[in-house]
């Protein structure tokens, strides 16, 4: 059977060194494998040379398509959301979604109700320069999802997304890999990994650091986030509780803002705790994959 | 319609739809045709016998110098702004290969201009043949195709001059630069070089083939009125050596030439490039 997606020895040169570095890895129909690394890591390059749009060095198979030699084949076989979508700003919803999908020879009327699943209906009118960074994703996502494709590529997905747009995306993740579609995606987000992924594939400096399955990766364990919490009064009762019940999380206070260092995977349970003990909270701010300085090999991940 | 066909027209639409929107080129189909119909009705008033040559005289100078201008910042600006804009990756992340957008870019680009020149001939047209009897209207319609020609050449120029820069002002000043050197400058440069390097004909002959411009320029007299002083030393030599027939067969070669290179060596250069 073809996999949807096979990399060998896949490499990138800048003048100012390598930004990749024998990349090989495999995907299977109905797989999901997360890339996780720091900025600056590769992930992005990869998947710019998984869809040919740079030059590279190695092998990129789509479906079997060689994509060195063969792009515009094996890109009908990929949905591609990018990091940060660009479209053409003075085309409304509706004009991109059909532009698109004319490139991609998919019927109208399947755009169009691509664009209404996504509850873009109401802005179909709208020119894509009024739209937010959300909106935009969505609109990307839709672009993305409209041809049904075999292959998936996500960079960074949950970019830009709330947390409901979170949960959201990571159904559609689901729902996309029960119906065997091949999914790589991106993330910072270390703590969607185990719920979203079957394998993980960790680049530090351009090269693969691992690659195997998410519930062997212990990169989410050493995952931090801090968590900035605008409370309506009673903050020293806040950070006294929460010195407390999480000694292991620093507090700190910045302006009108505590902040809380904690694990990612606690930062829900940090909430739950303030809210519990009848302290009401105006704002919430979440800055994922802040590097911990005592785990080097976790804020090498988790950046 | 093949597959490759109708991106291409996907491609075309779109730059057809920017095109209408754009303002740069109302704004010059606007001044074109003023001032086509300014030189068409100038033409009436000062010689009865005027009509269709005298405007075709008139217009040769104005598309020279404006044809070109518009051709170089239209093509100058079409690959690179695409890549500013980032819109340049998500179109090739679709099935759609680098030959195919930049095809679509082209074709998009010479028909917008096209209707934008053809609306100012048209215009002037009307104009002449509401105050004439209509004489000289196969030279008119002639001049009409050189400018078609020129157009192709121009924005084929103006798409590798896009290809090779990385940031849209620069390209546009390449094509400012290369508009002043094609169009204003090259006549007494080309002349004063080849006078001090080289008296030979094979010299002026070279100067004329290196610019498509001047090229046009001579095809369009030697159409309108083959007269040795209007025709310029280099336009004076190639008739004189070479004969009208033969000028006419080299220039048009040296039109075709000056469209496909480019676009072939812009192809090329395209795809060996990063999109993103």
């Amino acid at each position: 059977m073809v996999m949807p997606l096979v990399a060998r020895s896949v490499g990138k040169r800048y003048r100012t060194g390598a930004a990749l570095d024998d990349v090989t890895f495999e995907l299977a129909s109905g797989e999901v494998l997360a890339l996780v690394g720091p900025n600056g890591a590769g992930k992005s390059t990869l998947i710019k040379c998984v869809l040919g749009l740079i030059q590279h060095s190695g092998t990129v198979e789509i479906g079997g398509v060689a994509v060195e030699r063969h792009g515009k084949a094996a890109r009908k076989l990929v949905g591609y959301l990018p990091q940060n979508p660009a479209f053409h700003p003075d085309l409304t919803v509706r004009e991109t979604a059909l532009f698109y999908a004319d490139l991609r020879r998919v019927p109208h009327e399947r755009a169009r109700a691509g664009v209404e699943a996504i509850g873009l209906g109401e802005h179909a009118e709208k020119e894509v320069a009024a739209l937010s960074g959300g909106m935009r994703q969505r609109l990307a996502l839709a672009l993305a999802l409209m041809a049904e494709p075999p292959l998936l590529v996500l960079d960074e997905p949950g970019a830009g997304l709330d947390i409901s747009a979170r949960l959201e995306l990571r159904r559609l993740v689901q729902d996309e890999r029960e119906r065997g579609t091949a999914v790589l995606l991106s993330t910072h987000w270390l703590e969607d990994v185990p719920y979203i992924a079957d394998r993980v594939l960790t680049l530090r400096e351009g090269r693969v650091t691992s690659l195997g399955p998410a519930s062997e990766a212990d990169l989410i364990a050493h995952a931090t986030s801090r968590l900035f919490l605008r409370l309506n009064g009673r903050s020293a009762d806040a950070v006294a509780l929460l010195e407390r019940h999480f000694p292991e999380s620093p507090v700190a206070r910045s302006g009108d803002w505590l902040v809380v260092t904690c694990a990612a995977s606690r930062k829900a349970r940090v909430v739950e705790a303030v809210v519990e003990a009848g302290i009401s909270i105006a704002d919430i701010r979440v800055e994922e994959g802040t590097p911990d300085a005592t785990q080097p090999e976790a804020a090498a991940a988790t950046s | 319609m093949s597959e490759s066909a109708a991106v291409v027209w996907t491609l075309v639409q779109k730059e057809l739809r920017d095109a209408s929107r754009s303002r740069w080129l109302a704004g010059f189909a606007l001044t074109f045709t003023l001032l086509a119909l300014g030189l068409s009705l100038t033409g009436s008033a000062s010689d009865a016998q005027g009509g269709f040559s005298r405007t075709t005289a008139g217009l040769v100078n104005l598309c020279l110098l404006l044809v070109p201008l518009l051709c170089l910042v239209l093509g100058s600006s079409a690959v690179v702004g695409e890549r500013e804009r980032g819109t340049l990756a998500t179109m090739l992340a679709q099935p759609v290969s680098p030959l195919e957008l930049l095809i679509g870019k082209y074709v998009g680009l010479t028909l917008a201009v096209w209707a934008a020149v053809g609306l100012g001939f048209g215009v002037a047209g009307l104009a002449i043949a509401l105050l004439h009897p209509i004489t000289g209207i196969v030279q008119y319609l002639l001049f009409g195709l050189l400018s078609a020609g020129l157009t192709m050449t121009m924005l084929a120029v103006g798409l590798l001059l896009s290809v090779v820069s990385d940031a849209r002002m620069k390209a546009l000043a390449l094509g400012m630069v290369t508009w002043f050197v094609l169009v204003l400058f090259y006549d007494l440069a080309a002349i004063a070089l080849a006078l001090t390097f080289s008296t030979s004909g094979q010299a002026l002959l070279l100067a004329v083939l290196a610019n498509p411009v001047e090229g046009v320029r001579i095809l369009a007299v030697i159409e309108l009125q083959p007269d040795l002083r209007i025709l310029g030393p280099m336009g004076a030599y190639l008739v004189n050596e070479l004969g009208v027939p033969t000028t006419r067969t080299i220039l048009l070669a040296q039109l075709a030439a000056w469209t496909v290179l480019p676009l072939v060596a812009a192809w090329r250069l395209f795809e060996q490039q990063d999109y993103a």
